[in-house]
């Protein structure tokens, strides 16, 4: 309870436009947002970027949050962002394509440096398809209530229940799989 | 998975699955996030953390800035609102010093005549006016046709004098 009314203070102190009140923010919430957004893009350069994105829309956006759980309302916003950069690389996917013999340059360049960087739990995410790997972060780092991830994802209740049942039970199988 | 998570995804499991095939299901969930738990993602490096609230910072003055920009703009234009309607006050202020000017609407046509299904024949001058009028058109028209043989410029300017003598007298009464 407590802690609710210290983010209930920090939140109004965001509305002031007060930079202290941000900041006490970005240390709260800086760790389950990085970690949205890596288990999500596997790359550490792409989540810092996200994850700055994400801060200064809030502070934009701070005055539509109008109560209700922060949390569903800024993993909203988080996802808002990833989505948004997702759609800004298929762009450049797309660009890239029509320039065959630079995109195999960049493809290959890119492969070496997330191999590097992907850990084992990453790269087994990688092999769920895209929209169950979402649905699972979503619900691992927001910590927000099950009917809140149905509702942010205008779909049925039980269309999401199952795709987190079906995609954790096949990400186990695969951790359980050996290399 | 905490124990409100936990009851949470037992009713709604409950809600498609009879009560062994749910607490299946929750059994997966727990272990499928354990792992996540045991995997724990990297975390932001600190310089990143600053360079953010760095971020947030230059962002809120920018936003005060719009903001202060906006206040500016609205006063001003409230300003000029207010200056345009003390203008138009003092100006029907001004006009409207002398005495109220009364305004008497009245036809000039006799009550008569409006009324009469036959005009001409009500009215000896309107008569007289309508026969003048349709002897300068047919006049007119023969100018226009070259049917008089005369001067077509000369005997319009004489016709239109005439007109001007017929309305003038008219009127006169």
């Amino acid at each position: 309870m407590a802690e609710n009314d210290d983010l209930a203070e920090i939140i109004i102190g965001c509305k002031r436009g007060d930079a202290s009140s941000f900041s006490q923010l970005v240390d709260m919430y800086a760790r389950r947002c990085y970690g949205y957004f890596y288990r999500l893009t596997g790359s550490r350069d792409v989540s810092d970027d996200l994850l700055s994105e994400l801060f200064v829309k809030l502070v934009e956006r701070i005055n539509t949050y109008k109560g209700g759980a922060f949390e569903g309302w800024l993993f909203r916003v988080a996802s808002n962002v990833f989505h948004d950069y997702l759609r800004g690389k298929q762009r450049r996917e797309r660009m890239l394509k029509a320039e065959k013999r630079q995109i195999e340059s960049q493809a290959v360049g890119a492969r070496q440096f997330d191999k590097e960087e992907i850990d084992r739990l990453q790269e087994r995410l990688g092999k769920l398809d895209e929209d169950t790997r979402e649905v699972i972060i979503l619900r691992f780092y927001s910590q927000v209530s099950f009917k809140e991830i149905a509702a942010m994802r205008s779909e049925p209740i039980g269309t999401t229940l199952s795709k987190l049942h079906r995609g954790l039970k096949k990400l186990r199988e695969l951790m359980e799989q050996k290399l | 998975m905490n124990g409100r998570g936990e009851q949470e995804f037992r009713e709604l499991f409950e809600k498609f699955l009879d009560s062994k095939e749910a607490e299946q299901a929750i059994e997966d969930i727990r272990k499928g996030e354990q792992i996540l738990i045991e995997h724990p993602a990297p975390e932001p490096d600190e310089q990143v953390v600053g360079n953010i609230k760095a971020e947030i910072a230059k962002a809120i003055l920018r936003k005060k800035a719009t903001a202060f920009r906006r206040r500016a703009y609205k006063a001003v234009a409230i300003a000029a609102a207010v200056i345009l309607l003390i203008a138009v006050g003092v100006k029907l202020f001004e006009k409207g010093n002398g005495e109220p000017v009364r305004i008497v609407a009245t036809s000039i046509i006799p009550k008569v005549v409006w009324e009469s299904g036959h005009l001409a024949d009500e009215d000896a001058d309107l008569a007289t006016l309508t026969a003048e009028v349709e002897e300068i058109e047919s006049e007119i028209l023969a100018v226009k046709f070259g049917e008089n043989g005369g001067n077509g410029f000369t005997d319009l300017t004489e016709l239109e004098v005439e007109l001007e003598e017929i309305n003038s007298s008219f009127w006169e009464g």
